[in-house]
């Protein structure tokens, strides 16, 4: 006589530009752990991830459930976050290239804008090809900068009136970032209500604070392009996700989300408080019309091919974002461009010492070694200090932040065990003087034989094992002029680690990471760094570079 | 077959077709006035008052178009008026004087397509254009129509600047895997109106455009031209089948849309479709390098996930590419091309 057997069963789907994953999650023995997952491009279809799933699922669960799957898959909960269906588009008309142009675009590509032109008035062009590139745009808001606060600049005047001269009457609206003296006056430019003023990203010669400005553009791209239900968006749902994580946890928590087509980070304080980054062109295909970006990721990956290589390759994962890498030489180029848009996505906003730091997006979490998803975090994240690093490597965290504000701690609680991939702790210093000792690291593993001190040059990497689960207490002895970003009055800083797949990373590298200029050099140090992290040695044995 | 094809129109223009007009590839189907260089009018000295009161008695904000003789300021019976249409951009209350740009004669909008107009609005006109469409990854240039002629013989070949000769002005030209930066710049230099290729390295595109750049900088003609590159990034070859499709419709007119990737050509059956998530027995055309381009059917898929070189761990399958190599590839870096409707 058969046992008859029950689960219940919930999907969580994360649709992105390029790829679509799924995981079902089950409970297990009055438990919900994840079952099972399944990635592919989004272009393949919800019938194929469906097919796929149950193919999945059907090896992984009880087989007298078999035959009961397909209802049980239909019947399950689903839970779903997706990226903006398309970007939203945005013309920047400013003053100057240097400053409130550049202050400008920041702030556009920060709240997650496309800018599709960027017309400034000291750009070498003439009047009249400026007037002909904006009159022929079509875009979903006009961003106008220009002035100092306190100031009646006619420049800025002139270029909120080439944008009433170029724009349609009633057509996108326009967001005055000038000069707050000419608020009343810009406005007026434009048919009522067309035009909203917002602080100045640019008050004055000295001071640049595009916060409130980037904070309206981020409404303003909800309101024109995402009117879908907002919390289903990546966007807004993986920051919600990382709130929860923060205010369970007590921890200071970085999240950052490399996709195909954007790039996002949260910062999240220990009582909830999220501050976030979309960034439109932050994606991995966003770099391929980044002026310079094939030389930088040629140069900084040292073993992906020259330069005209690797722009063909930005080129092509940008017309074929779901496409993988096949070679070596193209991992690596996907990887260093992961690493460059990540510390452009957190270029302008230094985040300051972190508890835990998370990799999300395919190229990050789904790296086909915890090294590679380590390196591009130490390496474009630079968290100074000691810092758990961590990966969403089954894309949990956007579909769970998509459930209602009481529910979504619930549901992190409940998949505690599978809701990230630890990869380990990282301790990173910055100064010190080259081949002089950075930091001297003590290790007390409890159940290790004690080891000798850990002397860490300036410019080295080691790992020291350090298995999920582990722990070990950390005497940390930073070198004359080198920090781990908070003040001390103790020659010796304690700090706990906790281990995961990679283990305890100690980084002597510096922020930013310098490296040599001839070109042999160069690639003998980034060849001795991703051995230290990537190849795998025999327990208690630290491998440095 | 036929697609519907958008024109957008710059703000100021002005249709000249309706909906139901059929419409030829050199057809005018809007003009416009563009803005010609900046000019400044003096107000205050005419107005015989201070630069700053003379802003008091201006009649018209900045970003208006006005047309000749509109009155800019008026102060009691004195006035300031444009001679001119133009565009009113800026008043300095420093010296006085306005900016303005004149709008200059009209200039046609060519539509490049063949068709029937579909919708007219100020925003955008379209066409329905009975022909098939090529989209492409990538390319460069502007709009330009054109006869098609094949100039390679397989499709794999480059394209060589010698291959351009005074045959090629005027036609859109289909090449093979790759055209240097010299050979786009004689294309262009021989009135060829654009290029169709299967892929490209960016750094030369990049490198052509830039000369292209310089050129328009120093007053040089500019001539319309555009690229469109097929398959990918590279040196990257046609799929054999599309590029029978393109000698089979070797000389019928195409129009050619640098910028957006696309290709009508008219009069044609539509060329062999593309599918994601192929099957076993498809052809296929694989991208990402070593494959980039490569064809062959696809022989049967692999149980589970395969981890490639790069060891990425993906659903992937046997590959028999025409020049004999077996190879496994990544699903998600494989095309089922599909026979063109006829074959």
């Amino acid at each position: 006589m058969s046992i008859e057997i029950d689960t219940e069963l919930a999907v969580l789907l994360d649709v992105g530009s390029a790829w679509a994953k799924a995981s079902i999650i089950g409970r297990v023995r009055g438990r919900w752990r994840l079952v099972t997952r399944v990635a592919q491009p989004t272009a393949w279809g919800a019938s194929e991830l469906r097919t796929a799933l149950l193919e999945r699922m059907a090896r992984a669960v009880d087989p007298r459930l078999s035959a009961r799957l397909p209802d049980l898959l239909a019947n399950a909960n689903r839970i779903e976050c997706h990226t903006a269906r398309r970007p939203g588009r945005l013309a920047v008309v400013a003053v100057s290239r240097e400053l409130s142009g550049s202050a400008a675009r920041r702030a556009a590509e920060a709240a997650g804008w496309q800018v599709v032109e960027h017309v400034t008035l000291d750009d070498g062009r003439s009047l009249a090809d400026r007037l002909a590139r904006l009159q022929a745009l079509e875009t979903d808001a006009w961003l106008v900068a220009g002035g100092f606060d306190g100031a009646r600049s006619p420049r800025a005047m002139e270029a909120a009136a080439l944008v009433a001269a170029a724009r349609r009457h009633g057509g996108a609206p326009v967001v005055w970032a000038g000069s707050n003296t000419l608020a009343e006056e810009v406005r007026g430019l434009f048919e009522p209500e067309a035009a909203t003023a917002v602080p100045n990203p640019r008050p004055d010669a000295r001071r640049d604070d595009s916060a409130p400005l980037r904070d309206h553009l981020q409404r303003l791209l909800r309101s024109v392009v995402a009117r879908e239900e907002e919390t289903h968006l990546s966007a807004i749902a993986m920051p919600r996700a990382v709130g929860a994580l923060a205010a369970g946890s007590g921890l200071r928590v970085l999240a950052v989300d490399i996709g195909a087509r954007t790039g996002i980070s949260a910062l999240a304080e220990p009582d909830g408080q999220v501050a976030s980054r979309i960034h439109g062109g932050g994606g991995l295909s966003g770099l391929a019309t980044v002026p310079g970006a094939a030389s930088r990721v040629s140069r900084l990956a040292g073993d992906a091919g020259d330069e005209a290589a690797v722009a063909d390759l930005l080129q092509t994962i940008r017309a074929r974002p779901a496409s993988l890498p096949q070679t070596l030489e193209e991992l690596s180029a996907s990887q260093v461009a992961a690493r460059v848009q990540l510390a452009a996505l957190l270029e302008d906003a230094s985040p300051g010492p972190i508890d835990l730091v998370i990799g999300a997006g395919s190229t990050i979490a789904s790296a086909p070694t915890p090294s590679q998803s380590a390196r591009m975090l130490l390496d474009g994240v630079r968290p100074i200090g000691v810092t758990q690093l961590a990966i969403d490597a089954a894309a949990l965290l956007g579909p769970l932040g998509s459930l209602p504000d009481d529910e979504i701690g619930e549901g992190m609680a409940l998949l505690t065990e599978d809701l990230l991939v630890p990869l380990g702790t990282a301790v990173v210093c910055r100064g010190g003087d080259p081949g002089r000792v950075a930091m001297r690291v003590t290790v007390h593993r409890p159940g290790w034989p004690p080891i000798a001190p850990i002397e860490l040059r300036t410019g080295q990497l080691q790992l020291v094992p350090l298995g999920r689960g582990q722990e070990a207490e950390l005497t940390i002895e930073p070198g004359d002029g080198v920090s781990l970003g908070a003040p001390r009055r103790s020659p010796r800083i304690q700090a706990r680690a906790t281990g995961g797949a990679v283990g305890l990373m100690l980084d002597a590298r510096g922020v930013p990471i310098v490296l040599p200029k001839r070109g042999d050099d160069r690639r003998a140090v980034q060849a001795g760094w991703r051995d230290a992290l990537g190849r795998e040695g025999p327990p208690g044995v630290e491998r440095v570079a | 077959m036929s697609v519907v094809h958008r024109i957008r129109l710059p703000v100021g223009a002005t249709p000249m077709v309706e909906v139901g007009h059929r419409v030829e590839p050199a057809e005018v189907l809007a003009t416009r006035r563009p803005a010609g260089p900046g000019q400044t009018l003096p107000v205050a000295t005419r107005l015989r008052c201070s630069a700053l009161e003379a802003a008091e008695h201006l009649r018209v904000v900045p970003g208006s178009t006005l047309d000749a003789g509109t009155v800019l300021a008026r102060r009691g019976d004195r006035e300031v008026r444009v001679g001119h249409a133009c565009l009113f951009l800026a008043y300095d209350r420093d010296d006085g004087s306005a900016l303005i740009a004149p709008l200059l004669g009209s200039e046609p909008i060519v539509g490049h397509v063949r068709g029937e107009v579909t919708e007219v609005d100020p925003e955008a006109i379209e066409i329905r254009v009975g022909g098939a469409l090529v989209s492409g990854v990538g390319g460069s240039g502007s709009a330009v129509h054109g006869e098609l002629r094949v100039v390679v013989h397989e499709p794999g070949e480059e394209l060589r600047a010698g291959a351009i000769d005074v045959g090629a002005t005027g036609r859109i030209l289909v090449g093979g895997s790759r055209a240097s930066a010299e050979t786009l710049t004689r294309a262009r230099a021989m009135g060829v109106a654009g290029i169709v290729l299967g892929g490209v390295l960016d750094k030369e595109l990049r490198d052509f455009e830039a000369t292209q750049r310089r050129r328009r900088q120093v007053g040089g003609p500019d001539a319309s031209f555009a690229v469109l590159l097929v398959e990918g990034f590279g040196k990257v070859g046609l799929d054999p089948a599309l590029f029978a499709w393109f000698r089979a419709n070797d000389g019928k007119l195409a129009s050619l849309f640098g910028d957006s990737a696309r290709l009508y050509v008219y009069d044609a059956d539509p060329p062999p479709a593309r599918r994601s998530l192929p099957r076993p027995g498809d052809r296929v055309i694989a991208h990402r390098r070593p494959f980039a381009g490569m064809t062959g059917e696809l022989a049967r898929m692999l149980e589970g996930s395969h981890a490639a070189p790069s060891g990425v761990a993906a659903l992937a399958a046997l590959v028999r590419f025409d020049d004999g190599l077996t190879a496994v590839v990544a699903l998600a870096n494989l095309e089922a091309t599909e026979p063109a409707a006829g074959d």
